[in-house]
């Protein structure tokens, strides 16, 4: 048995030097005879618009091979988990999509595993030249300007739904500007079986951004320079706030313990609350197609952290997480060039606006953006999209998320018996700065 | 008393009452879920037990918000071709397991039930690793293949496979090919033309388990397929998770397209069922 | 009592273990030594992509596995939970079995029908269940109860019932299975000796499915311990804490934190104590004596 094992374990070896040398090979210019190449590249599944998706791949790939000759094929992911799984194990074996479309919190993450072409200025030159994006919307593509791997290509801020016929009929003329303001709407607009926050509390995603946002507006960001502060004191209040709208404050229908971010919208939809914090412009197809369709609108989310009546000193005033999707090409990419072009098209002027479309994403692109310029309907979305800030670029930031979710998670039976119990979520804390501080610790 | 009441283990009273309580556990959920299968989204989300209305078009519209045809294509090919393969490699196992002595036999045996133990969590990476580096050096296509998930249901389906056959072989008295291989038949020859026709039951316990396993994984098939080769499991699996992203689940179809993938299994295990029992002597364990 | 002759040495076609013997060495053993060498590496998502030359750290994985992770809570919880399920399974697959076991009408059916949890997919499962069980759902709605299934303490029940309604008939199965092959003259004999159903099935009929029976327990407990996709799909992750089960808490490390090395070893520390129950249970049956003892 053990020289089977040994006979393996060589064998392993022998594999696993032949595919690390087996890397990355000649990349062949974009121009010449491309036919018979086919790029592949991995997107999240558009589950809104499946139909509109899959037209637009066709679209994309008849453009790219009158440009280029060569074919795109499209391959999807389902979830935050499918994408995580499909870039380790392409990261692992050398081969799999050459270019992807990634969430802009999982940049830095993909960064880390150095297996995505650093950008120089030729490579940006190719994509059409770093001057044609947004500045803002690029403040995730890597740890600073000279080592980024990330190709802004859609903007997704998030930004509030409000129900303009439930807050007239309160006699509130807009929504606050403040957690607490809020939170007293909040309070204001719970009556007739309609509550005033709808929030996802069992959402994988969204819990860890309304701490992000209270604890940066507060001038205490939950990681800075290195250092994680989830034990700290406006952490805590945060969490107290964000808890207690459904614990204390009793704004939120109970059942939102079990819901994620789907049941929040379907609530808000339904009329059953009167704001719908943390949603994005893709929430407009749901709820034009629901029942407070054409009576609701969207406002930035508040920027005064709980506890606070103006912004604090050293605060600032995010809206939102910096939110979209990034493209990277992969390095093991034997097209890199053709790969390169195929971010051209897609951060082009043309395609841009057609994305924006079809898709409701706001485009990366200036010209585009430009264009776009004064819809009124899109004025919060804009203007969040301005005050979005983004994320800590540390390999390490996925874990911080994860512990910041998980603390909501863990906290969760509380909430349903009504309580946010202190020492129980100071405990939570603790636990969850460990976690953070080990994971940044081992970042390199 | 009359003779076929001899055998009988319990009064008819209490065997209804069992039957009746295990049908009920047993039925309940199911019943749920093919009512949830025709309700409207919000009937299911409110936890209504009665559908508002039947919307059997929820079958209907699975086809064209998933790529569940394809799925179920992919599915009983790989599955399909595992489970006649596994029974058959693990007959040839198993064969020489019962009939012949050496060195190593008890280790063998004991690795069947060994050999289960290992999560599937701690093989996914290396398997993976290892298809790519094997694709690479022989310069094919492994990953994204059918063949990809094929080989490595197969090989999981193989320990529980070959003990199946193992403790069916053990039954058949040996006179059988001991009687063929004084007449000079090769090993080869008296295994498939004496064994094997008498193995019935047990290949076929040993192919429905292994037709389960390729059916049921999604873990595995989650990275060793493309979309075009993805098993019904993924793009169900694919079809739930993307319903937390964006509007209200579509619950209804979510149980419509559960239902249509365990159709299938559902219906192996109704054909097979007598073979079932039958092919499972457990004779080896005492 | 039948006696064989015993294994034959001669003419041995050994070769026939080939298509089985390289499969298995193939894509379960070799994988299998990889994932330990693995688990010896500091192999993380910085690491990963030329994973061959990531530092050798000996056994500081487990080190941390055991002292900083959440390994030893998530070991308690799939052991007990484990435990539990096994343990419901055998009132229940007992009772399928003896009570199908007599001839009636519509026997194949029920039969059939008690069998479905076993073979749906426990993506299906899982979802169902999850919407079952959520607060606003229908299991609250029936039972008259409030409140959470998927969190909180009741999670972990909710755990052990969903798992074990999916998996019991497999030890009715093979209790069926080991029904069906026993003697019928030990019927005759319980009945000459006027022995009534009670006492016929307690000291006749269930110490024969002992074998079958404890077979399938230890199967039924393997298959919990290693379950994923039915805690991954029911809980979501991060999980719960009273479910937060060995294989999620391994996929969570590797999928989700690329803190490969750390979840291999925790993967293995996992494996060696399913290992331990496992070896007992190999030492105390006879797997491997003669053939067709009856």
């Amino acid at each position: 048995m053990d020289r089977r094992k040994l006979v393996a374990l060589a064998g392993a070896i022998v594999l696993g030097t032949a595919l690390t040398a087996c890397g990355s090979d000649d990349s062949g210019g974009a121009a010449g005879d491309n036919s018979g190449v086919t790029l592949t590249m991995l997107m999240g599944v558009n589950n809104i618009y499946p139909e509109q998706q899959r037209q637009w791949f066709d679209e994309v790939s008849a453009k790219f091979k009158q440009e280029t000759g060569a074919t795109v094929r499209f391959e999807t992911f389902a979830s935050a988990n499918d994408e995580l799984t499909k870039i380790q194990t392409s990261v692992v074996s050398g081969q799999g999509p050459d270019v992807y479309a990634l969430g802009t919190t999982f940049t830095p993450t993909a960064y880390a595993t150095g297996a995505f072409v650093e950008l120089k200025k030729e490579d940006w030159d190719k994509v059409g030249g770093r001057d044609r994006f947004l500045p803002a919307t690029l403040g995730i593509s890597g740890p600073d300007k000279d080592h980024e791997v990330g190709v802004p290509f859609a903007s997704r801020p998030f930004v509030m739904a409000y129900n303009k016929e439930m807050l007239a009929a309160a006699g509130i003329d807009k929504p606050a500007d403040s957690w607490d303001g809020l939170r007293d709407q909040a309070k204001q607009l719970t009556k007739d079986g309609a509550y005033g926050l709808a929030i996802g509390y069992a959402d994988g995603f969204d819990p860890w951004k309304f701490i992000w946002a209270m604890t940066i507006q507060a001038g205490a960001p939950v990681v800075k320079d290195g250092k994680a502060a989830l034990d700290g004191p406006d952490t805590k209040r945060a969490y107290e706030s964000y808890l207690g709208w459904l614990a204390t404050d009793k704004v939120v229908d109970p059942a939102a313990v079990g819901w994620k971010n789907a049941q929040a919208i379907a609530a808000f939809g339904a009329g059953k609350a009167a704001f719908l914090p943390m949603v994005s412009a893709s929430s407009k197809v749901t709820l034009d197609k629901s029942t407070v369709a054409g009576k609701y609108a969207y406002a930035v989310m508040p920027t005064i952290p709980p506890g606070a009546t103006s912004l604090p000193g050293g605060g600032v005033a995010a809206t939102s997480i910096l939110s979209g999707d990034n493209v990277v090409v992969a390095k093991y990419s034997k097209h890199k060039d053709l790969s390169l072009a195929l971010v051209k098209l897609l951060t082009g002027e043309e395609m841009q606006t057609s994305y924006y479309k079809t898709f409701g994403e706001l485009p990366t692109n200036q010209a585009a953006a430009t264009a776009l310029g004064a819809d009124p309907a899109l004025a919060a979305i804009v203007e969040s999209a301005g005050k979005s800030v983004n994320t800590p670029f540390t390999g390490g930031w996925g874990q911080v998320q994860l512990a910041l979710t998980n603390v909501v998670v863990q906290s969760i039976p509380d909430l349903s018996a009504g309580r946010v119990d202190d020492a129980k979520l100071s405990g939570l804390l603790g636990q969850a700065q460990t976690t953070a501080q080990e994971a940044l610790d081992k970042a390199k | 008393m009359r003779s076929e009441d001899v055998a009988r283990l319990l009064p008819t009273g209490v065997r209804n009452a069992i039957l009746a309580v295990l049908l009920l556990i047993v039925l309940g959920p199911l019943a749920y879920m093919a009512i949830a299968s025709v309700s409207s989204d919000l009937a299911v989300a409110r936890g209504a037990l009665w559908p508002d209305g039947f919307h059997i078009d929820n079958y209907a519209r699975i086809w064209s918000t998933t790529n569940l045809g394809r799925g179920l294509v992919n599915s009983l090919l790989v599955a399909g071709a595992v489970a006649v393969v596994s029974a058959f490699v693990a007959l040839l196992s198993a064969y020489v397991l019962v009939r012949y002595a050496f060195r190593g036999r008890i280790a063998v045996l004991r690795s069947l039930l060994a050999l289960q133990s290992i999560p599937g969590t701690l093989l996914l990476l290396p398997v993976f690793v290892l298809f790519a580096g094997a694709a690479t050096a022989l310069g094919v296509t492994i990953i994204g293949t059918r063949w990809a998930v094929l080989v490595t249901y197969l090989t999981f389906a193989l320990p529980f496979s070959t003990w199946v056959m193992v403790t069916y072989l053990r039954e058949l008295p040996p006179e059988l090919d001991e009687a063929a291989r004084v007449d000079g038949a090769s090993p080869w020859r008296v295994l498939t033309r004496v064994i094997a026709p008498l193995s019935w039951p047990g290949l076929v316990v040993s192919g429905v388990f292994a037709f389960l396993l390729g059916w049921n994984d999604v873990l595995f098939a989650s990275v060793l397929t493309n979309p075009d080769t993805r098993t019904a499991a993924v793009e169900l699996q694919i079809f739930g998770a993307s319903q937390e992203g964006g509007a209200l689940p579509v619950y209804g179809q979510l149980m419509a397209a559960a239902l249509v993938c365990a159709v299938p299994v559902v219906a192996l295990y109704l054909v097979f069922q007598r073979y079932l029992v039958a092919g499972l002597t457990t004779g080896g364990v005492r | 009592m039948r006696k064989h002759t015993s294994a034959t040495r001669q003419g041995r076609p050994l070769w026939m273990f080939l298509p089985g013997g390289l499969l298995t060495l193939v894509v379960i053993v070799v994988p299998l030594a990889l994932a330990l060498y693995i688990s010896l590496l500091d192999l993380d998502q910085y690491s990963i992509r030329e994973w061959v030359g990531a530092e050798f750290i000996g056994f500081e994985n487990y080190v941390e596995a055991v002292r900083d992770s959440h390994l030893p809570h998530a070991i308690t919880i799939s052991l007990g939970y484990s435990a539990l399920v096994t343990l419901g399974c055998l009132p229940l697959g007992l009772a399928a079995a003896v009570a199908t076991q007599d001839r009636f009408k519509g026997r194949g059916l029920v039969r059939s029908a008690l069998l479905i949890p076993y073979v749906l997919p426990a993506f299906v499962v899982g979802s169902t269940w999850r919407i079952i069980l959520q607060p606003d759902g229908i299991a609250n709605r029936l039972l008259g109860t409030e409140g959470l299934w998927l969190n909180g303490p009741r999670s972990f029940w909710a755990l052990v019932i969903v798992q074990l309604w999916a998996g019991w008939p497999l030890v009715y199965l093979l209790a069926a299975a080991g029904l069906q092959s026993m003697d019928t003259t030990v019927h005759e004999a319980a009945a000459l000796d006027g022995a009534g159903h009670w006492a016929k099935l307690r000291h006749v009929v269930l110490p024969q499915l002992r074998g079958p029976v404890s077979l399938g327990l230890v199967i039924s407990f393997l298959h919990n311990v290693n379950s994923f996709t039915l805690p991954f799909v029911l809980f979501g992750v991060p999980s719960p804490y009273d479910v937060e089960v060995l294989p999620v808490l391994t996929y969570v490390e590797s999928f989700q934190n690329f803190e490969f090395g750390l979840s291999v070893a925790m993967a293995v520390v996992s494996l060696i104590l399913v290992a331990i129950p496992m070896a007992v249970y190999l030492r105390a049956v006879r797997l491997d004596t003669e053939r067709g003892q009856k």
